[in-house]
């Protein structure tokens, strides 16, 4: 078990393109990060980073305290779960599983229990003899994470593991993951573009945005507090509603006509990205903060994802109700939008206000 | 490929064997053949003489080497033609039979692993002037065949010979080639309405096209290089210069005549054609991929 | 079959079996030549049924002299082709791997200058260049040797190409995970590179000793001592002895046992055979 700390690392390739300019991250023993972003925010990049597949151009990554810049993947102590599983096609699960023990010199005996042991664990003690094409993709993922786990390693690294399967299988994975790093205890870096699957696996998450890190914190905390508009709409599903508005006097005023006027306690003056997230708009039935016409519904059963325009401003927006709701297309629905739900960010910073 | 190994000597040391025998067996001769089209040496290789572009020009002003390279084309385009278009329909049929497919191509295949030297003594025997079945019969038909001395049957034979031996692999190619189109492409023009020919013509064919164009740089490869040994073995080059193609004039002037320039600027004007073909093969992969 | 046209069938197989019969035709007539006696050639057609004069002409050729002028007995001959063969195949399957393997896996100075080096050769068949490395040969005192027979037929990087495409083609994350795992570059290189280029090496082996026998040209200038001659090129100089005294019967067994080693090789390795060929060079 181990802490890993990055320290102003950065990632510049020799063409000269900034990847990665300087992120610090303090990870404690055991904990569960999840770097999360769209494609190309460097998630990956940073992951390779610290398994050591990529140069460190800035900066210093440690390991349990120990300089790990220089040191080959292997004399790092950790073990990496690839998004495509990089099984050796030519050897059997057992054979997959226990390779990096046998490379470190490992007794045969000591090797076959170890495997077994965790063959066990996963649930695969009877596909052991198989070969990697024998085998469904649940089973590859779960031999994927087996080949890690025999190594007990000081950290876990996953690269978008679940993206090669089906949507039943990735939840179930999901939870299973989430529930072997609680048992084994081992930090855990994990990479994704799915926020469903970073809200549910993370202690704390990482949000990236080109290179930067946006915003560290625990889910609730981004969910509920986003730091940057660029969080906000990367954090929740559907993505919150956000609107370029401006604020004076006490106003947030929307549209350019200043068709919607709200009463706002909050003394910043200027242009302001204003967010509210599409389950937090209430359904009134007399005249509310303003109307939505109803273009399109989705009916999900368990709830209900209403989209329409604002009427007076162009904007698109979406209200998430709970149980069954069947609204007219081109209908007006009255909304409130309660102020202790606001999400406000300057618009310049692009800082939560 | 961005994953490698941090190694300073080992890479030395794993690309020294290719490298050492290329530099020994192919730089080295290539740069004496360069070299030596420059000179001209007497026959006992005791001296010799720096004459600048004398080798190429005589080369040039040379109506046998012209005719080589007559013979040459004719040659070539009649290995690939013929090789082409017999290897295209046997794989058509072919790749409609369904039971027995593998039987056929294991009949069909065999040749490839003939030497061309072989290839080209089995044809002789049957197409020998005073024994042969086949000239036998051409002349019970009233055709006179004697490729010893006729410059056009001599031509006839080695391109028999030397097609016999390249159907196969053309044959392969293009099976893999119709095996490679997709089945849904053929069913949808069936449902549009057009019988066997026409998709043939209108579908297949058009896909096959970049199948067809490689094999036919290849076979002319072939016929320019590697067929040698059926030329030497039934005809050497005659009667006279009928079937001289570039590649036996170049072993002719060297070992024969003893003309080492001549031979040599021989030589380099051939790695010209051989460098131009790669060219031409690297460009048509690149257009392949996209295709 | 989109639809089904018994005619169209019949014709497909019409077809086929004609072209198996013009191309087995050759064959036909040589082993039904190699049945008879040397004197039973030269007056009127050759004989197209078998004769009884089988066992003499095998025999003589396999085991006492070839005739027609060579004086070492075909298997000898044959023993020369399967060294020289083996040799090109082995040689060349080898220094390929381990350079493909440098080029693709490692970073070092001068990789483009010696990448382009060896991919110049690429197409440079020997019969271009055989004036010049007959010399070079001469000069290294190999003629009339194994080794001189197979080392300047290595020089080629058909294989290298191949290899280096097999192993680009590889996917990235497999390495990563095997360094990950503590595999160097020579354990990566035995344990997994090696198993999983096996089908790519067996079609290429195939490919290469079919190239390696059937050798003609490069044996003919270099072997001047029948010791060494190779079983393809000797078809040469039993064919050049005085026009009448050809015995065509021993020559048409020779040539059968020329072409037997290949052809089985082709046809029992045919699947690895034909996709190495067909993928290899795409």
């Amino acid at each position: 078990m181990a802490a890993v700390v990055l320290n102003k690392v950065g990632k510049k390739y020799p063409n000269g393109f900034h990847a990665i300019p300087s992120i610090d991250l303090d990870i404690k023993d055991g904990e569960f990060i999840v770097l999360v972003g769209p494609s190309g925010c460097g998630k990956s990049t940073l992951l390779r980073m610290v398994a050591g597949l990529e140069t460190i151009s800035d900066g210093e990554l440690s390991i349990n305290g120990t300089r790990m810049n220089e040191r080959e993947p292997a004399e790092r102590d950790i073990a990496m779960v690839f998004q495509s599983y990089a099984l050796y096609p030519h050897m059997s699960v057992a054979g997959n599983m226990g390779y990096g023990l046998k490379n470190r010199g490992v007794d045969k005996e000591v090797i076959e229990q170890k495997v077994n042991d965790v063959a066990a664990m996963l649930d695969l003690s009877h596909l052991l003899d198989r070969k990697p094409k024998q085998l469904s993709g649940g089973q590859r993922q779960r031999v994927a994470m087996g080949r890690a786990m025999v190594r007990d390693p000081q950290v876990f690294l996953f690269d978008e593991p679940l993206s090669n399967l089906d949507a039943k299988l990735r939840v179930q994975m999901r939870v299973e993951i989430r529930q072997l790093q609680r048992k084994l205890g081992t930090t855990t870096l994990y990479v994704t573009h799915d926020q469903v699957e970073a809200m549910t696996l993370a202690d704390r998450l990482v949000v990236l945005n080109q290179g930067h890190a946006e915003q560290v914190g625990s889910p609730l905390d981004l969910y509920e507090r986003p730091a940057t508009p660029f969080v906000a709409a990367f954090i929740g599903s559907p993505a919150m509603n956000l609107f370029s508005a401006h604020l004076q006097q006490n106003k947030l005023i929307l549209g350019q006509n200043e068709s919607i006027m709200l009463e706002c306690d909050h003394s910043f003056e200027g242009q302001v990205v204003w967010g509210i997230r599409p389950e937090h708009l209430e359904v009134t039935e007399t005249e509310g903060d303003f109307k939505m016409r109803v273009k399109a519904v989705e009916s999900l059963g368990a709830e209900t994802l209403i989209y329409g325009a604002i009427e007076g401003v162009n904007e698109e927006v979406v209200l998430r109700l709970s149980g069954p709701h069947q609204p007219e297309i081109n209908s007006n629905i009255e909304l409130n939008a309660p102020q202790d739900k606001w999400h406000l960010f300057d618009a310049n910073t692009q800082q939560r206000l | 490929m961005t994953v490698t190994f941090p190694h300073k000597t080992l890479p030395w040391l794993l690309i020294a064997p290719q490298l050492l025998v290329t530099l020994i067996f192919f730089l080295w001769p290539a740069g004496q053949a360069i070299e030596q089209a420059f000179y001209q040496e007497d026959a006992f290789g005791l001296s010799r003489e720096f004459v600048a572009l004398e080798n190429f020009i005589e080369l040039l002003q040379d109506p046998y080497y012209y005719n080589s390279i007559g013979v040459t084309l004719v040659f070539s385009m009649a290995v690939a033609v013929s090789g082409l278009s017999i290897a295209l329909v046997l794989a058509t049929m072919a790749d409609r039979i369904i039971r027995g497919q593998m039987v056929y191509q294991t009949l069909l295949i065999w040749p490839y692993a003939v030497a061309p030297a072989l290839a080209g003594v089995l044809w002789w025997i049957l197409f020998d002037p005073a024994q042969g079945p086949i000239a036998l019969w051409l002349e019970y038909m009233g055709i006179e065949w004697d490729h010893f001395v006729n410059g056009g049957d001599a031509m006839i034979l080695v391109v028999i010979a030397a097609t016999w031996k390249q159907i196969s692999y053309n044959f392969l190619f293009f099976l893999a080639g119709l095996q490679a189109i997709p089945r849904s492409l053929i069913e949808a023009a069936a449902i549009d309405g057009a019988g066997p020919v026409r998709r043939f013509w209108d579908i297949v064919f058009p896909l096959l096209s970049p199948t067809a164009f490689f094999l036919l740089v290849m076979n002319i490869v072939y016929a320019f290089f590697e067929t040698f040994g059926v030329i030497d073995a039934t005809t050497a080059g005659g009667p006279g210069q009928s079937t001289k193609i570039l590649v036996y004039k170049v072993y002719e002037d060297g070992f024969v005549g003893l003309d080492l320039g001549g031979s040599a600027a021989q030589s380099v004007i051939l790695m010209m054609i051989v460098g131009l073909m790669t060219v031409v093969q690297f460009r048509f992969i690149e257009r392949k991929v996209q295709y | 079959m989109i639809e089904n046209r018994p005619w169209l069938t019949f014709i497909s197989h019409s077809v086929l079996i004609l072209g198996i019969i013009a191309v087995a035709l050759p064959i036909w007539v040589a082993i039904v030549a190699s049945t008879h006696p040397a004197e039973a050639f030269g007056q009127g057609s050759v004989p197209l049924w078998f004769g009884n004069y089988a066992t003499e002409t095998w025999q003589t050729v396999l085991f006492s002299a070839a005739g027609n002028g060579v004086d070492v007995p075909v298997w000898q001959m044959m023993f020369n082709s399967l060294v020289m063969a083996l040799g090109i195949a082995f040689g060349k399957i080898v220094i390929s791997l381990i350079s493909a393997y440098a080029i693709v896996f490692f970073r070092f100075p001068f990789r483009s200058l010696c990448f382009w080096l060896i991919f110049m050769t690429l197409m440079l068949p020997v019969e271009v260049r055989i004036l010049p490395t007959y010399e070079v040969v001469a000069k290294l005192n190999l003629l009339n040797s194994y080794t001189g027979l197979a080392l300047p037929l290595i020089a080629s990087a058909t294989a290298t190409f191949l290899f280096r495409q097999a192993f680009m083609a590889m996917p990235g994350e497999l390495v990563e995970a095997a360094r990950m795992d503590g595999a160097g570059p020579i354990r990566f290189f035995f344990d997994i590179l090696l198993p999983l280029t096996r089908t790519n090496i067996a079609a290429l082996f195939v490919i290469l000793f079919i190239y390696g026998w059937n050798q003609y040209l490069w044996p003919l200038l270099i072997t001047t001592d029948d010791a060494y001659y190779t079983l393809v090129m000797s078809i040469k100089r039993m064919v050049s002895v005085a026009d009448g005294a050809i015995e065509w019967n021993s020559i048409m067994a020779t040539t059968i046992l020329a072409m037997l080693p290949p052809v089985a090789v082709v046809i029992g390795m045919q699947k690895i055979f034909v996709k190495g060929l067909v993928d290899s060079e795409k």
